[in-house]
This record gives structure tokens, sequence and C-alpha cells, in this order.
């Protein structure tokens, strides 16, 4: 039986690493991208010279710019692109699927002020159903080196998580399986917030117990979040929520990491970000789940802490103090069901 | 007969065939595994003795079987497994199966108006007993007729309407003869098929039996399996999603959605026969009254406390004659005392449907629903996917029953009052609203203040499509809604929700007050100004 090929919208560098993930052992795949120039090499070089350029790609992974040709014979598409964009993307798509694809996003993020979650811009812009998130502690450039790793897919429909599994399973690569989209998306999200507190941490020149605590914490109040919002516990205690936050903050690399390391420097909001191109996602994140927790009464305290550092013109050494000083139950503050006003 | 009145018609010439069906169906899906068998059976005996002993009832024919059985199955070999297990599927799929009879069919068409027209006016008055207008005037039918009537011919239509009263399927029949809509077949209670009388009406017209006393899942797959079968074969079904009366008031938002699962697996089927469209849609309907017949019974019934309510009642206001004649003489005098609102036909996924049976996505574009039925292009079935779809199909349902609901002048002064109570006492929980409650009363200006609140919320709702508004509230002012509500109130319960005294309207029976107020809490409201909260509280204080 002839290999369906896969698709996958979207030629950044996560893209770029499951376009090699999925193409193991030749196996067909489509990209989509927007820049026909670099498709172009991507075809006569079987590497994304942009985006990741060590990651070799499989003789079947077959890039271009026409949305219709790549999605066309595709069952499954992987859609990789930025939270600003999936929306435009989601809509050109939708004139191309049916009810019978099964559309998996491989985006943290969310959209605007309403705080739309990825799968549910899926949900509005296209007749889709069967959709799911894959999402994990997955930097591209550890992929791209064939390190051992692990993600989840999660969705309601076990087709989407059987089908994008066995897509992508491979010798290096494992894939988990969850139904809870909602916490999926979240932990994704979620983790940017805490990573940039790390980077603070760093910059104060502490060390791994503050991590630690950190890390911990920061789990606890993703996890309060994810509940109050429809998620399981479970679903932060695994690669998606644990296992993502300690990627993220634990690696220099990340742009919300730097971010906090730029705050721990005594810099402005306003200066870091100017100097960098992308704008970290944690940065807005903090703004928009520290509206969200306030007006639900979700005790999270080192978003608060953030949300001071970034927006309230607040120091590095007083946002710390104040985070340790934090006088209430201590039995109430450890549990994670527990919901304050 | 036209096509658009339904499959039903034939429905004798196929009835044995549905119930081979049925019973093949079964026996297919329980296997021949042994364990499996003697767990199947197993089950539903331990139920059944266990129901029958709650019941007290053990004295009785049915008791000693199960109980025999019960000893016998653990030394069944396998094929007398399989023919016990036969025999109940058998039994149980004969006794759901419904019967349609097109003369008994005539005879009731011809008979059934001018009789509830005879209801709604009892004074004996032969012209008006030969025409529908009586009822016509009472019973206000509304929504894309049309566009149903013509789906209606063109494929299958599941009717889900929202559940308050047993004159709900009166008032369903009525207004799908008065429409020329075909009659639909459903699950009647089996209770209802104790009157010989009743029961030989319901039997002819398609109505299959429903014995909700048993619980166990052998019985209840004979039943899902009916229901797909008859979808698949194109008989138009009616499904009470919220499987009850909705005992609070509430307009429903948690739905039973076993037997409407039933129409994924049936058009996958239809599909992989041949057909090119799943071709069955889900009209909602929400029914609207002014004064509900059981409300005294429902409403006590929901406030005993949690987990006790009862599933079945059979001893309430509808089972008696002179309470039923107090309703029709009272009640139903009132110009558009009910609206039977039809909602937008919908596919299985919510899609918006037109008249040729096209779905339309959010975004007006053509939507292929087969596709979604569909494994790489080939229909397939899948019951983990379906049970998604039926659950996102629920949330469609509930969302369509909250925009089709029409607010009536009884449940706008009920909710404006209750508001005015929660001010009062702002830290009493609802068994202590009602207890408190009792016998309070407004000034008819703090009562018209906090009805023309809600009146202009309502309006701008219904400006948003959330809601739809009565004819009186939607053109009354808030003293002609007042007056209305006190009418209605006043003509038919034992005690008034709401009643005047001199100048102040007082609260009668708070538990009737909270069972109208319900009906709107789904659509949230916005609070009580503050100064408005304030006043109401003071004024208590002042006049008590």
């Amino acid at each position: 039986m002839a290999r369906e090929p896969v698709a996958v919208v979207g030629g950044g560098s996560w893209g770029t690493a499951i376009a090699q993930l999925l193409g193991q052992e030749d196996r067909p795949v489509r990209i989509w991208l927007r820049d026909a120039a670099l498709a172009e090499r991507i075809n006569t070089e079987h590497r994304n010279p942009r985006y990741l350029p060590e990651a070799r790609l499989g003789e079947g992974v077959v890039a271009s710019t026409n949305l219709a040709e790549v999605v066309g014979p595709c069952r499954t598409i992987f859609l990789v692109v930025p939270s600003k964009g999936l929306r435009e993307v989601a809509r050109s798509l939708a004139d191309h699927v049916d009810g019978d694809r099964i559309l998996i996003h491989a985006t943290k993020g969310l959209e605007g002020d309403a705080c739309i979650r990825m799968s549910q811009v899926l949900r509005e812009e296209t007749c889709c159903r069967r959709i799911g998130v894959l999402s994990g502690p997955n930097l591209a450039g550890e992929i791209a080196a064939g390190h051992p790793a692990a993600t989840v897919i999660a969705s309601r429909y076990a087709e989407v998580v059987d089908v994008g599994r066995e897509a992508l399973v491979g010798p290096r690569f494992r894939v988990y399986a969850s139904r809870d989209v909602v916490g999926t998306e979240w932990g994704g999200v979620l983790k940017n917030v805490v990573a940039i507190a790390a980077g603070v941490s760093h910059g104060l020149g502490f060390g791994m117990n503050t991590m630690a605590m950190l890390v911990t914490r920061g789990l606890a109040e993703m996890t309060r979040f994810g509940l109050a919002h429809g998620a399981e516990i479970e679903t932060f205690q695994g690669l998606s929520g644990i296992g993502d936050l300690v990627a993220t903050a634990f690696s220099p690399l990340s742009r919300n990491y730097r971010v906090g390391v730029a705050l721990a420097e005594g810099q402005s909001l306003d200066a870091i970000t100017e100097g960098m191109t992308q704008v970290a996602e944690g940065v807005r994140t903090t703004r928009l789940v520290h509206a969200l927790a306030q007006r639900s009464g979700i005790y999270m305290p080192i978003v608060e802490a953030v949300h001071r550092l970034l927006f309230e013109g607040v120091s590095p050494d007083v946002a710390l103090a104040d985070l340790m000083a934090i006088n209430r139950n201590p039995y109430e503050a450890e549990s994670v069901r527990s919901r304050v006003g | 007969m036209s096509t658009s009145q339904g499959r039903i018609f034939a429905f004798n010439q196929e009835r044995d065939a549905i119930l081979q069906e049925v019973i093949q169906r079964r026996l297919v899906a329980h296997g021949r595994n042994p364990d499996r068998l003697r767990l199947d059976l197993n089950d539903a005996a331990f139920t059944e003795i266990t129901r029958i002993e709650e019941a007290g009832q053990t004295s009785g024919k049915a008791y000693g079987h199960w109980r025999e059985l019960y000893r016998r199955i653990g030394r069944l070999d396998a094929t007398g497994l399989e023919a016990e297990l036969a025999r109940m599927v058998r039994h149980y799929a004969r006794d759901v199966v419904g019967n349609f009879d097109p003369r008994v069919y005539a005879f009731a068409t011809r008979i059934v108006p001018p009789a509830l027209s005879f209801l709604w006016r009892p004074q004996f008055n032969w012209s008006r007993l030969l025409n529908l207008s009586t009822a016509r005037e009472r019973i206000l039918v509304q929504g894309p007729i049309d566009r149903i009537r013509s789906l209606a011919g063109k494929g299958t239509l599941i009717l889900v309407p929202t559940h308050l009263s047993n004159l709900d399927s009166l008032a369903i029949g009525f207004s799908l003869l008065t429409q020329s809509l075909p009659p639909f077949t459903y699950g009647a209670g089996k209770n209802l098929f104790f009157n010989p009388f009743i029961s030989y009406f319901m039997h002819n017209l398609g109505a299959y039996r429903v014995d909700r006393r048993l619980r166990f899942p052998l019985y209840k797959e004979v039943l899902k399996t009916y229901s797909q079968v008859l979808l698949e074969r194109g008989y138009h079904s009616l499904f009470f999603p919220g499987g009850t009366r909705s005992r609070s008031g509430e307009v429903e938002r948690r739905l039973k959605l076993g037997l409407l699962g039933t129409a994924y697996s049936a058009a996958t089927r239809r599909l992989q026969a041949g057909a090119s469209a799943p071709g069955i849609w889900v009209v909602p309907c929400t029914l609207n009254y002014q004064i509900v017949l059981e409300a005294e019974t429902l409403i006590d019934d929901q406030l005993k406390r949690e987990g006790q309510h009862r599933y079945i009642i059979e001893d309430d206001e509808s089972s008696r004659l002179g309470r039923i004649l107090s309703y029709g003489r009272q009640v139903m005098n009132l110009d558009a005392s009910m609206v039977v609102q039809f909602g937008d036909p919908m596919d299985l996924w919510g899609h918006r449907v037109d008249e040729d049976g096209e779905s339309r996505d959010a975004h007006d574009r053509l939507v292929s629903t087969r596709s979604y039925l569909c494994r790489r292009g080939t229909p397939h079935e899948d019951a983990q996917r379906d049970h998604e779809y039926t659950e996102e199909l629920g949330r469609s349902i509930v969302a369509a029953f909250h925009r089709h609901t029409v607010a009536t002048v009884t449940q706008v002064a009920a909710h404006a009052v209750w508001r005015l109570l929660e001010a009062r006492f702002p830290n009493a929980d609802l068994y202590g609203i009602l207890r408190l409650g009792q016998g309070i009363g407004y000034s008819e200006r703090r009562v018209l203040e906090a009805i023309e609140h809600d009146r202009i919320a309502l309006h701008r709702l219904a400006e948003r499509g959330e809601i739809l508004l009565g004819s009186r509230v939607r053109t009354g002012t808030s003293e002609a809604i007042l007056a209305t509500a006190l009418a209605s109130f006043g003509m038919y319960h034992q005690r008034a929700a709401l009643a005047r005294s001199g100048n102040r309207i007082v609260i009668e029976d708070p538990k009737l007050l909270l069972y109208y107020r319900n009906r709107l809490t789904g659509h949230a409201l916005p609070a009580l100004p503050e100064e408005l909260a304030r006043a109401a509280a003071e004024e208590i204080a002042d006049g008590a």
C-alpha cells in the first residue's frame, strides 16, 4: 500500500523539525511555507537553511507555497505557525478540507485579549472536528540533532491521537496520548511566565534551590489555573506540563528566560523588547493570565510577581522579597485544589 | 400520501422486518462469548431483582422468574446462555415496538383538534367543535415551518423539544398537525400505556414503549437499536433530550443523549448502503407556557434535597381530571397562553441547514456532512468519534433551546421579584429565601422598577438573538407585564406566586415564584442596580 502523505503547514524551525520526524524512512511529507525561494532551497538541499539547517530532511519531504497542493492529498495536517498567524492560515486552509481531515496543531500561545486557544481557532475557522494539539518539551534544535525526546498529542478523538502517533514516532521520539486538550494547551502557554521568573532568578545569581522552588511552585500555579479552566490534574504532571516547564525554565536559549535575565539586570521592559526581533510570548501571557486569575480568584503568586516586575515598575529585589514574604495558610497555599480570591 | 407525510404510514408493512432487524443486530452485538453473555444476563437479573425488591413487588410473577434465572445462569452452558439471551432480546424488542394504523391516525386527526378546542373552551359549542380556531388562538406555533416541512420531504427529522409538562406531547402533536408537518414516532413512558384508551391511540400512532424502570444495558441497547433502525429507515423521530420534565422550570442544560447518539450510526449505515448524504436533521423546539399545569408538583419534587427527586412521577396534576379541566378552562382562555417555537433545523454537527438540505458553516461555506462519517473517504463506524459528535451536538441543542426560549410575562415578573427577595436576604441560601419570602410584599412601584430593569435587559438579549420575547413582553410596558402576570398567576394555581394586596405585590407561594423565575436563569440577566437592591431591602424593613 502506498503510504499516504502527511502535511505540515509552516516552515519555521519547529515545523521543520516535525517534517523531519514525519519524513523518516522517506515517508512522503508535504510542507507549506510562504517563501518561494526557501521552498526551492528545501527541495534541492533537503534541509531548511534558514530555520533549522542542521536537520536533514527525508527524500520524501517536498516544500511548496501552494496550500491547496500541499494539503489536498493529505488526510493528516500538522499546523505549526505562530499563534498570531494561525487564524489566517486556518481560514485559507478551510477551503481545502472537509470533516474527514485530521488537524493537529503544534502552536503554543493564545489569540488576542480574549485568550482564545489554538484548537478553538481551528474549530472556528474550519469545518473540521478531528482536531488535536501536540505539545511537550520539544526544543527543535535537539530534535534535529536526534536527541531522544517525547511529546503529547491530545484530542477528544481517539483517531486523531492514533494517526498522529503513528506518523511521528521513531527510534528517538516517543508520543504520549491524552484526551485533555484544554490542559495540554494551557500547559504550553503558562510555562512561559514561570520561564521569565526562572530567568530573573538566574540573573540575580541564584542557584538550583531557587530554580527548584520556582518550577515546583510554578507548576502548582499552572495546575490550579488549569483546573479552574476545565483541565485535568494529570496533564500538568506529564510532558506537556512539568516536562515542558522544566525544558523551558532551564533553557538559557528561550526568549522568555532571556527577558527574565534582562529584568534582573535592571533593564526596563521597553528596552528589553526593543532589542528582540520577536517579542517573548511570556510577556503578553503574563498580562492575560494575571487578568484571568484576578477575575476568577485563582491564587498565582509567581504570576503576580512577574506581572509586577513587567508592568508595575517594581524592582526584582522587591518583587522577590514580596514573593518570599507571602503569609498565608501554608497548607492552603500548597494545595493546587484551593482557589483563593 | 405524499412523502412529506412520512414513512410512518408504511410502518405496519415494515413492522416485522424492523423487529427482526433489531433482534438480529442485538444478538450479533452480544456475540457468543459465554463469559460475556453470562455477565449480560447476570447484570439484567441482578438489576431487576434489586428493583423489584425495592418496589416491594416480590409477590409478582416477574420476581420469581428473575430469581429462578439468576440461580440458573451459573449452570448454563454456551448454548443455554445464547438461548436465554435471545429469548430476552426478543421479549424486550417486542415490548418496545410500536404500531401505526393510518385509519386511527385519520380518525385522531379529525377528532383530536376539536377535542382540544373543547378542552380549552368547555362551553358546549358545535360551531367551535368543528374547527380548530380556538386552539389556534391559544397555541401559537412559530418558527421556520416551511423549511422544516421541506426537509421532512427530503430526509429524516429528529425533533428535540424542551420538556416541561405532560401536555407537551399534546401540544407538539397539535402543532405538527396544524402546520401540515408529518407525524413523528417517539418513545413514550410505559405508564402512559396502562390506560387502555390512551394506549390504543398511542400504540397506533407510532409511539413505541419505553419502560423507564428498566435500567440494565441489555434493555437500553434494545431501545437504542430500535431507535437507530427507525432513523436508518427514514422515520421522523422525536426525543425529549432532557429525559424527563424539567423539575426546576429551568431550560435544559444537561441532556440525555443516548437516543440522539444513534443518529450517527444510522447515518453511517445509510452512507454505507449507498446514500450520498446522511440526510438526518435535528429540529430543536421550545415549549413555552405562561402557566404550567404541573408547576406545583414539579418544583416540590425539585426542592426535595439533592438526589431525592423522582425520575418518574405518576400522581401529579396531569393525572387529575379536575386540575386538567380547571387548567383548560382558566389558563387556555388566555390568548397565546402557550408558544410552540420551532428552531432552525441543524445537521448532526450543529450547522445551519437550508431548505434543500445543504449545510452551511458559520462562514456560510457549504459543508460536506458525509465527510464527518468517513475515514479516508469511506463511510466508517466509530463509536468513540460519534460519542464526541453527540456531546457537541448536545451543546448546540442546549444553545438553541436558550436562543429559542420565549420569555413570558409570568417568568419576567417572577424573575424580577425573586431578585428583590435576593436583595432582601443576601445571606440566605435558596431554602432560606423560600422560607423567609413567604408572605412578603413590595410596593408596586418597586416591583415595576425591577421588572423594567429585566425588561430592558431582555430586549437587549433579544436584539442579539439570544432569546425570544412573548408578545406581551415584547410590546408591553412593565405595568402591562405585571398586570398580565398577576392575572395569569391568579387563575389556576392553588396559591398564586404573586398577588396584589392593596398597592402591594405579595408573594403567596415562593416556590412557584422560584419555578417561574428559573426559566430565565440560563440567560444570566444582569444584577439589579445597587440603589434598587438597597431600596428593596429597606422597603421591607419599613413595611414589616
